[in-house]
């Protein structure tokens, strides 16, 4: 085969499993909840940072994850308490409430980490013979990981108890009430999972993207281009929405220019925004 | 399970600004059915709703053995013996029959619903469907069942029969006679009068939102009720 | 008038008491709360938040420092071209909007993501297209305005720039589209209902914000002398948005104080005051959550000081546009289904056109359904809805309801921060405003016969300047009603009108109705469960049933009938 063809195929299943494992964060937050975290992508730098510190202090790497989910816990549980708790299902208001909270965030890491980029080492570094082309082993680990991810999410979502009560509240929460789930609890439990996926997500990528303060602003739009794109609220929608924006992205981006790509992904949102507003697969 | 006795006086509320009931009062007894009947929109579900705390009693009180409980939220009420069955949206549409009646138990069992498996062998059938795909009798009867079930003092249903057959309507009046038996206490919300006159003990009859007639069953006309029920 | 003529004082006098430095740096703010202001209209008025409006500051930027680069020996023409800038930057502001907004619900949140994925493409073009915008380092050397080369020059171009934007937004918002602008923010559906295109007024705010920070953008490039990717971008974008708010988004100076005072207090200190930037922050999300009103809420008791109360007289409405001859309403054969669930079931009846009548059913029927499907809310599958010769299915809400048909909700749904007077007013203006009628402020002071009957009737309509959330239940269920009659509707649809009301308050609503009838002479359709109410009023009573119609005829009519009996009573079927 065609080793620049397979690099191809392997770039787009990256950036295709890496947007899901990136967007799983807002799409239970805002497909389940119906709130607008727009600093999604600050819970995404969190987990980046947290990364960075885990590295510079020379620990081993997975030392990220518990820091991570620590401090995105903590602060997802604060956050839903002092802003979200009232305005649930209401996207324009969560908006306006987490766009500062974005903004607290952004500047919080600019005043302990200045503005420059941090580069981390890439924990598995070197690369591996694979279909007759080199590739990076730790992009392969990372596909593998976050399909692992997205898989055991959606495997638990579906059967768990937790999993079905979560989509009992989603679809009728008034009943939910009557079968006595305290629908307060566990949207902030849902809305906590939310932003640790988030900064999990971030000590992924952390190795491999430039970690600055302002990275998230990227990242929050381009998940929500992949919900408003693939439809809000269900698994096939989420991994359709991924599919298609991270494959456009990547086949443009590779064909022209990053900002082509960009540009690319910017219309297909908008058109379907116009001409199919509930996504490709819109829930009942 | 030990019995129990729902009592609100004064009952005054309704949406937002909107007062829809005003001065309701009422006693749900240990072993006893409450009818609640009455032409649409003249405030039964409302009743229901302050009842179970889905909506703030903006007057009187309502009572759980003499202890007041307007404060509580709807699965705070739950948690305290009393079961709700609401009329509109009754299961959850998007989970398998079998999770909308596991849901909140510890395990998947269905020993518990042997009994009710054996009056409506159509839930058994489709206990693998999701309920959306349920006719809407059918709903009615997986959301009966998962109410009786929960096995609590105080069970308020929400025209339970809507659209449920004849024959099917006969079970549920054999599961709340055997329920009444054991001490659970009913507040049953009907449109079907037939249904009301086999179960009932005592009626609350409602319009615009009041109580027009209240007492034992055997003492209130039928032609009286009907005067409140017909156009 | 006394508020306006301090404000130009002070901002006479100002650089003659402050440093030369401080006039610069006021110049160069100044030109930012131009841009300020636009959000504050977008955000304080109309109720949606564009988080990209560097965009539109950077683009005109661009635009004016290439022209004055282009033109540099013939600098006049540079300065003819500004406006052109200016232009460019509204016009593309006003698309963007029309684009957006088209999509009906939830288009607030969807907007906002929008605009701040544009101002990041935008910097991304900025940044990478070296040969016409100079890349990352920018468009340098820029000439300036000729004549104008003073640190004081620089203050009053842009204080001038700014006091002609403020005038121009004062206008804007006592003018009815300013009206229509916060009734928008506050009942969008209750405002297309009245026959106003929301899609297109928020399209024409968003535009308008567009102009003012093209303006800002297009003196920028000449004051500067260099335009860099980081005036299009997120920062500045961001900026405005904070200096709207911690002014006070919802005022006319708001938004511009905020810019001058914050802005330039933050270039100062950001650097001296340790984590001033993060304390900026928490001032915001503070001033959001808990203090919406912003620097400009503190100053609202002097404000009102300085607001005249002066009362003119009213002016009477012409005839609404939409006094068309009464038409018969017919629905055939209109099938709704959600999902699996049918709502409506080739449901078809007809209403003379005059008269009353009334529709009832039990809960589900498609009653509240069938009325959403005739204003146009609700999208029906098949059949045809005709307005005498007219097939109005299908067509957008504020278009059915400019063909006549008014509606009164079932939760009374009035724009309650609104005053009773302005209420009214938006009623008035339906059907009889044309476009360029909706910038004449005079438009407020609408009064028409009809009007005033009901405020003869009901005194507590005249009492203009109160805000519509204080009424009580009932009397805004009168004023929701007085709104649709207002509009001198031929096909009135009443939704449970007494919902809620006291037997006194009942007993007003049905003579209004009764009144209503004779003085329009069209068609008053009622959804009612209240059987004594249907007795009083009805000629015609509709029964609905599980999506279709199951009876039609007098009261005697269908209580006799078996069918209807059976729905309601039950029995052993």
């Amino acid at each position: 085969m065609d080793p620049l063809i397979v690099t191809q195929a392997i770039n787009v299943l990256y950036a295709v499993s890496t947007l899901a494992v990136l967007a799983l964060g807002l799409a239970v937050i805002f497909g389940l909840l119906g709130v607008l975290n727009i600093a999604h992508g600050e819970f995404i730098m969190i987990g980046a940072y947290c990364a960075y510190i885990t590295q510079s202090n020379g620990w081993p790497y997975l030392a990220a994850l518990p820091l991570t989910l620590m401090i995105c816990g903590l602060l997802g549980a604060v956050v839903e308490w002092t802003m979200i708790r009232p305005l649930y299902r209401r996207p324009f208001d969560t908006l306006v409430v987490t766009w500062g909270l974005s903004l607290l965030l952004r500047k919080i890491a600019e005043a302990i980490f200045g503005l420059g980029y941090r580069s981390l080492a890439i924990p598995l570094p070197g690369t591996v013979q694979f279909f007759g082309t080199e590739y990076p082993i730790y992009r392969l680990v990372l596909i593998a990981l976050s399909c692992a991810v997205v898989a055991g999410l959606v495997i638990w979502y579906g059967r768990s108890r937790t999993g079905s009560q979560i989509r009992a509240m989603v679809s009728n929460p008034e009943l939910a009430q009557a079968y006595g789930i305290s629908v307060r609890r566990l949207a902030a439990g849902t809305f906590i999972t939310g932003t640790c996926l988030a900064g999990l997500g971030g000590v992924m990528v952390a190795p491999l993207v430039p970690v600055q303060p302002f990275m998230g602003l990227d990242y929050v739009l381009r998940t929500f281009f992949v919900l408003i794109v693939g439809g809000l609220g269900s698994v096939p929608g989420l991994l359709s929405g991924a599919a298609v924006i991270g494959g456009f992205d990547s086949v443009v981006s590779a064909a022209t220019n990053a900002t082509n790509g960009y540009f690319a992904v910017l219309v297909l949102s908008i058109l379907f925004l116009w001409l199919r507003p509930r996504g490709i697969v819109a829930r009942g | 399970m030990s019995a129990a006795r729902l009592a609100f006086a004064g009952l005054t509320g309704g949406y937002g600004s909107t007062t829809i009931v005003r001065d309701l009062s009422g006693t749900a007894e240990p072993g006893a059915v409450l009818c609640v009947l009455g032409r649409n929109g003249v405030g039964k579900s409302t009743l229901m709703k302050l009842l179970f705390g889905y909506l703030p009693c903006l007057g009187g009180e309502v009572l759980l053995d003499g202890k007041p409980i307007q404060g509580l939220d709807p699965s705070a009420r739950r948690r305290i013996g009393m079961t709700y069955c609401p009329q509109e949206r009754p299961v959850f549409d998007d989970l398998s029959v079998r999770d909308n009646l596991t849901l909140m138990r510890a395990n998947r069992q269905l020993a518990p619903f042997r009994e009710y498996f054996d009056r409506f062998p159509i839930l058994e059938r489709r206990l693998t469907q999701h309920a959306g795909t349920l006719s809407g009798g059918e709903k009615k009867m997986l959301s009966f069942v998962r109410g009786l079930a929960e096995d609590q003092p105080i069970v308020l249903l929400d025209e339970p029969s809507e659209g449920v057959q004849w024959e099917n309507i006969l079970h549920m009046e054999a599961c709340i006679a055997e329920k009444r038996r054991a001490g659970t206490a009913f507040i049953i919300v009907e449109q079907n009068l037939a249904f009301a006159e086999r179960i009932a003990d005592r009626y609350l009859i409602m319009d615009q939102g009041r109580a027009m007639l209240e007492g034992a069953s055997a003492e209130i006309d039928r032609v009286e009720i009907l005067t409140y029920l017909h156009v | 008038m006394r508020a306006a003529s301090l404000v130009v004082l002070v901002t006479i006098v100002l650089p003659l008491v402050l440093s030369q430095f401080w006039a610069y740096q006021l110049g160069l703010y100044g030109l930012y709360a131009v841009a300020a202001v636009g959000v504050g209209l977008c955000w304080g008025q109309a109720g949606f938040l564009p988080l990209g409006q560097g965009l539109f500051f950077g683009l005109a930027a661009y635009l004016s420092g290439l022209a004055f680069i282009a033109f540099q020996d013939h600098l006049l023409i540079a300065v003819v071209a500004l406006p052109f800038a200016v232009l460019v930057a509204g016009l593309l502001a006003y698309l963007i909007g029309l684009v957006v907004f088209r999509r009906p619900d939830q288009s607030g949140a969807y907007f906002s993501m929008i605009t701040l994925a544009l101002c990041l493409l935008a910097f991304q073009i900025a940044t990478s297209w070296n040969s016409v915008t100079g890349g990352f380092n920018g468009l340098k050397g820029i000439p300036g305005i000729p004549g104008l080369d003073d640190f004081s020059d620089v203050y009053y171009v842009s204080a001038a720039i700014l006091l002609v934007v403020l005038a121009f937004a004062g206008w804007l918002y006592t003018a009815p589209i300013g009206v229509l602008w916060r009734a928008l923010a506050q009942n969008e559906r209750r405002l297309q209902l009245f026959g106003f295109n929301t899609n297109q007024l928020k399209s024409v705010a968003f535009g308008v914000s567009g102009l003012m920070a093209g303006m800002g953008g297009a003196i920028y490039a000449p004051q500067q002398g260099l335009v860099t990717p980081q005036v299009v971008g997120f920062g500045l974008s961001a900026d405005l948005v904070i200096w709207a708010a911690v002014g006070g988004r919802g005022s006319l100076l708001g938004p511009a104080i905020g810019a001058l005072v914050v802005g330039s207090l933050t270039a100062q200190l950001r650097d001296t005051v340790p984590f001033w930037e993060v304390l900026m922050a928490l001032f915001f999300i503070a001033i959001v959550l808990v203090f919406p009103k912003g620097i400009a809420g503190l100053a609202e008791p002097f404000a009102r000081f300085l607001k005249a109360r002066t009362s003119r007289p009213a002016l009477t409405a012409p005839k609404s546009t939409a006094d068309k001859p009464p038409a018969r309403l017919t629905i055939e054969g209109i099938g709704v289904h959600v999902g699996e669930v049918t709502i409506l079931d080739r449901l078809s009846l007809d209403f003379e056109q005059a008269g009353i009548f009334c529709v009832i059913g039990p809960n589900g029927a498609g009653k509240t359904s069938m009325f959403n499907v005739v204003s146009g809310e609700l999208d029906a599958a098949s059949g045809r809805i005709g307005l005498g010769d007219a097939d109005i299915v299908g067509l957008a809400s504020h278009r059915v309801s400019s063909l006549g048909v008014a509606r009164k909700l079932q939760i009374p749904s009035v724009f309650p921060e609104l005053s009773i007077a302005d209420n009214l007013a938006i009623a008035l203006w339906s059907g009889r405003a044309s476009k360029l009628q909706l910038l004449d402020p005079r438009l407020r002071r609408w009064t028409s016969p009809m009007l005033r009957e009901l405020q003869a009737r009901y005194p507590f309509l005249a009492s203009g300047s109160r805000k519509a959330a204080e009424l009580s239940h009932g009397e805004q269920q009168i004023l929701e009603l007085s709104m649709a009659l207002l509009t001198e509707p031929r096909v009135l649809l009443l939704d449970e009108p007494c919902a809620g009301l006291s037997p006194a308050e009942t007993a007003a609503v049905m003579e209004i109705v009764r009144w209503a009838a004779q003085r329009l002479g069209g068609a008053i359709i009622i959804i009612e469960h209240d059987m004594s109410l249907v007795k009083e009023l009805a000629e015609v009573v509709y029964v609905l049933h599980n999506g279709t119609l199951l009876a039609k005829g007098s009261v005697a009519a269908i209580q006799a009938d078996p069918k209807v009996r059976a729905v309601y009573v039950g029995g052993e079927k």
